[in-house]
């Protein structure tokens, strides 16, 4: 293929695609994202693909294999265009009913509909499902109209369209204005304005400056990036270089987690494509701007999200953060000026070029514009991403998206940002998705994650859980993370075995002041937040730990029992199988019971029991 | 030429050289600001956190280790407010519950105001300042140590565990370590965590200036600049 | 296929010390761990101190200082997986395969690990076979897949 001389070729390009693709009588648009393949998606569009084949339909319906849909619960999901048919839970084997009857004949099959759980009904069209009815999908839209493999389904919905229009209209300065104007802040975890830190870089001193892809993202529980960039990388990679244009940079990193394969892939072929089509390279679309990018795959470390460990992991070296005294938006990448933005913003910023700052700051609230993706998970029906505008209060995302809890326990608590950020309880749930209003409450939106927990959950052992998290992922350079993280989980095990003191509950707070003002790091900084805001709203857990002896939610194993109750047992020996240490006994048609020397309390057995005989005291 | 920027500390100016860290221009003017990590002429990494201070700006004061800051024209630093002490304080006893037989650690906690710990000792052998490994690196261009692993496995050890075929056994890294000074007598057992006022005597005439120089018996301990 | 020699994943990236958490991917993919010759021999293409390719080997997660078992078992432990239960997956590996995260069985059949997130948390709890995954997994699937491995290879050793 040739390299697009300017923007009038980009357009004339665009135009022949769309051209081309008006004999295309129905697009079957299939979800490949990570989630839906590990639920056999890739099974799926195989058997699709052949039995489009064997019927001759090859050129007159569109195959689309996309990135993710959001709706990984329901996956492997597709939706059979035109009429917008939803299938969900679909098999192999239903790929000859779905090309026979909704591809050819147009009817749709009652079986692979979505039930929606609180009416009970079937629901026809993608559009009236409620968990996508109350979004705004802005970003997510569109990885159901690209296939991630394919840059001409991009330029096909006006892909690098926003580009074309910088390079040949706007000086990087006015970009900087535009992307300022439009309020947007980075969608990392900071919160950070992203127009005053290109402006920073760009007025930086220096010839050689970078731009950097932050896709390393590793707060548990949250996986929006590596949707954005598995399922629209051209988009990221776009962004990239609108604000490697506004800064002065001819250089750009994405830097991606190692556990995201697909991810890498993707936006590896991406690279690919592009520089083919001319759009990375000297001199891009006939303008005197040039730009490349490679990727570099992370080690695996949560503190290379941290911008200076991981510009250090970019050099090659342990992914150590150093002191920030001199920003990284003027001594960064090898010391040179660099612009670190995480993928979800740079995905926002083409829109943003494209359809004006005035648009984007249309949604919102007052400090925090534009939508926001987030991941919803745990204990929730509709599990998946979610993209609503900012300030749509949490409320809304947990019931009218979500559907209310996953089980028959109400919702105690959700925990967002990460773990930097904290646990929110359900008597502050009007809250908005809001940077300032989350942060001001003890939390933060962070990336994106929304861990939901029911009364099941014990928040003791929740802060426990993030603290054996950090501490695993400190780098262990500073004082404050590396001992205060120890110390505080030496604390909080103690408690959640039953030896706390009250006087550990100061003790925490006191030290949770030391680290936040005195670590290294934001992670050091941050490090004590789960415990700080399960303290602030669930003293009273912490306290039942201590001075009952008892945890109220029947999960620390030290404080906790299994029994059987002879009564419900039915002797089925599921629990005596199950018991990976051998701790079960009984004979066929008798009630088994529980060797309490050799329990190790895991639980096993409670889940695995069917007649609810298994009981925890 | 060199080049001299006034600072402005703890409400007295100092003139030092452009390019000092705020830490280097108070020990040179006979402010006491506790440090471990920091070795003079050796890079800084900011790791034991103890030489915090308040850096001024727009009216907002900001903690930040005195080490990695470098001079500038103006700068306003407050280096031993409350809320400073408390926070070394807390640093301090950090690292003495982590290893209180040693005597330089000791004496720096002693110097914080720790008068108790909260925490069961531990008396471990190393607290990761990382002296040995800079003077290894940047004095003898050796890099025969290093640290290895991350969080908890931190450690500092040689390649694959294995002498390093570059150590040129000079030994320097066994004399800027805070723990092969001689190791106090005092009851430092776990279950005991309390410190035994010898070190505080030598303290005495500190306590009522704490934040001047007097040349202590204890900067000799944990090997401060001035010394 | 037979992991490539050192030399060849070297290929094209001699004397580029940038390069050395990229050439360490590749030396785990390809052998499973990365041996303390595997170190040498980067450190010497690369140009980089032995220390240094020793210290970014041991503080990133993806790279394993041990040889792995045949299978490596990966429990996902982020905070969706765990609040579903993720901790009772891992007892059970233990429980049933008698050695902890991180080590291998005697036989050199099974390793289990866990990773801190793999990102398809609405799926959770999820667990990788030798990077195959399988979602919603409770203790009693995970027994099954264990033994369905263990029956598999004993099949193998019978037929050789």
């Amino acid at each position: 293929m040739t390299k697009f001389a300017n923007a009038a070729a980009l357009e004339g390009f665009r135009r022949e695609l769309l051209r081309q693709r008006d004999s295309i009588k129905g697009t079957v648009t299939i979800c490949g994202g990570t989630g839906c393949q590990t639920s056999q998606a890739k099974k799926v569009i195989d058997a699709l693909r052949a039995e489009l084949a064997r019927r001759g339909l090859t050129k007159e319906i569109h195959l689309r294999p996309t990135g993710c849909h959001g709706f990984c619960e329901q996956g492997p999901l597709m939706v059979v265009e035109p009429g917008k048919v939803f299938y969900c839970h679909i098999t192999p084997d239903d790929a000859a009913e779905i090309v026979e009857k909704t591809v050819i004949k147009g009817e749709v099959i009652q079986r692979l509909l979505y039930t929606d759980p609180v009416s009970g009904k079937k629901i026809h069209s993608e559009d009236d499902i409620p968990f996508y009815r109350a979004q705004d999908r802005q970003l997510l839209s569109q990885n159901r109209q690209v296939n991630p493999l394919d840059i001409n389904d991009y330029i096909a919905i006006g892909g690098y369209a926003s580009l074309a229009k910088t390079l040949a209209k706007m000086k990087p300065k006015s970009v900087i204005d535009e992307v300022a104007a439009s309020g947007l802040r980075g969608r990392g975890g900071g919160g950070f304005p992203t127009g005053r830190k290109w402006l920073e870089c760009h007025d930086a001193p220096g010839e050689e400056k970078y731009v950097i892809c932050n896709a390393d993202e590793g707060d548990p529980g949250a996986y929006m990036d590596r949707c954005v960039l598995e399922g629209n990388p051209h988009l990221v990679l776009e962004g990239m270089m609108i604000g490697a244009f506004a800064v002065g940079a001819s250089q750009g990193y994405v830097y991606v987690r190692n556990e995201y394969p697909l991810a890498v892939e993707h936006v590896r072929a991406a690279v690919d494509q592009a520089r083919e089509l001319g759009l990375l390279g000297e001199k891009i679309l006939g303008s005197r701007f040039s730009f490349d990018v490679e990727i570099a795959r992370g080690g695996g470390a949560f503190v290379c999200g941290e911008s200076t460990a991981l510009m250090a992991s970019l050099e090659g070296t342990v992914g150590e953060p150093r002191a920030k005294d001199v920003h990284t938006v003027v001594d960064g990448l090898w010391h040179k000026p660099t612009v670190l933005n995480n993928v979800e913003t740079w995905a926002n910023v083409p829109s943003i070029m494209g359809k004006g700052a005035a648009w984007f700051k249309a949604k919102g609230s007052k400090g925090s514009k534009g939508t926001k993706i987030l991941a919803l998970t745990g204990h929730i029906k509709n599990t998946g991403l979610v993209e609503v505008a900012m300030g749509t209060p949490l409320r809304t995302v947990l019931y009218d998206i979500g559907g209310g809890p996953s089980r028959s326990k109400d919702i105690k608590a959700v925990q967002t940002g990460g773990p930097s950020g904290g646990c929110l309880p359900a008597s502050k749930f009007d809250l908005p998705v809001d940077f300032d209003a989350l942060y001001d409450a003890g939390s933060m939106v962070g990336s994106g994650g929304m861990v939901v927990m029911d009364q099941g959950t014990c928040m003791v052992d929740v802060a426990k859980y993030f603290l054996d998290f950090l501490q695993d992922e400190s780098c262990g350079k500073c004082v404050p993370c590396r001992l205060g993280i120890d110390r505080m989980l030496e604390i909080v095990t103690a408690i959640s075995e039953g030896r706390g003191k009250p006087e550990h509950l100061p003790l925490l707070e006191d030290l949770a002041e030391t680290m936040s003002l005195t670590a290294l790091c934001g992670l050091g900084k941050t490090a004590a937040n789960p415990v700080l805001s399960t303290l602030r709203y669930f003293r009273d857990e912490y306290e039942a730990h201590i001075k009952q002896g008892q945890c109220p939610a029947g999960v620390c194993q030290a404080l906790i029992e299994y029994n059987i109750d002879e009564s419900k047992c039915t002797a089925c020996g599921a629990c005596l199988r199950a018991c990976p240490y051998h701790a079960i006994q009984g004979k066929k048609k008798e009630p088994h019971h529980i060797v309490a020397a050799q329990c190790q309390k895991c639980g096993i057995c409670h889940a695995e029991c069917k007649f609810d005989a298994i009981q925890v005291a | 030429m060199l080049q001299y920027v006034t600072i402005n500390m703890d409400g007295a100016l100092l003139r030092v050289a452009k390019g000092t860290s705020v830490l280097d221009a108070a020990l040179e003017y006979g402010v006491c600001i506790p440090h471990l990590c920091h070795v003079p002429n050796l890079s800084d990494m900011g790791a034991c956190r103890l030489c915090i201070v308040e850096h001024v700006v727009n009216g907002k004061a900001k903690v930040t280790t005195s080490c990695t800051l470098r001079v500038q024209e103006g700068m306003v630093i407050k280096s031993n407010t409350d809320k400073i002490q408390r926070l070394r304080r807390n640093i301090a006893e950090l690292l003495v519950a982590e290893a209180p037989n040693s005597r330089a650690i000791q004496d720096i906690a002693a110097r914080c105001g720790v008068k108790t710990v909260r925490y069961p000792f531990r008396n471990e052998k190393c607290v990761l300042c990382g002296r040995c490994v800079r003077v290894c690196k940047e004095m003898f261009a050796a890099n025969a140590i290093g640290f290895v692993g991350r969080g908890k496995e931190r450690r500092v050890a040689s390649p694959f565990g294995k002498l390093s075929e570059f150590c040129k056994r000079c030994n320097t890294c066994l004399e800027v370590c805070p723990m092969t000074i001689t190791p106090c007598a005092g009851p430092m057992k776990p279950g005991e965590e309390y410190l035994c006022n010898k070190c505080e005597s030598q303290l005495m005439e500190i306590a009522s200036a704490p934040d001047q120089c007097f040349f202590c018996d204890l900067g000799e301990g944990f090997q401060c600049s001035r010394h | 296929m037979p992991p490539r020699a050192i030399k060849a994943i070297l290929e094209g990236r001699r004397s580029q010390p940038q390069q050395l958490i990229e050439v360490l991917q590749d030396v785990q993919a390809d052998y499973g761990y990365i041996s303390e010759e595997a170190m040498r021999a980067v450190a010497e293409g690369l140009g980089v101190q032995p220390l240094e390719v020793y210290r970014v080997a041991s503080f990133y997660k993806a790279f394993s200082l041990k040889p792995q078992g045949k299978h490596v078992i990966t429990m996902c432990t982020g905070t969706a997986c765990h609040v579903r239960g993720a901790k009772l997956l891992l007892d059970q590996a233990q429980g049933q395969l008698g050695v902890k995260p991180g080590d291998m069985t005697d036989d050199g059949l099974f390793t289990i690990a866990h990773v801190n997130c793999l990102g398809a948390c609405a799926l959770g709890p999820v667990v990788t076979e030798n990077g195959a995954s399988h979602h919603h997994m409770n203790p009693g699937r995970l027994r099954k897949l264990i033994d369905n491995l263990r029956k598999e290879e004993k099949a193998e050793v019978s037929h050789d």
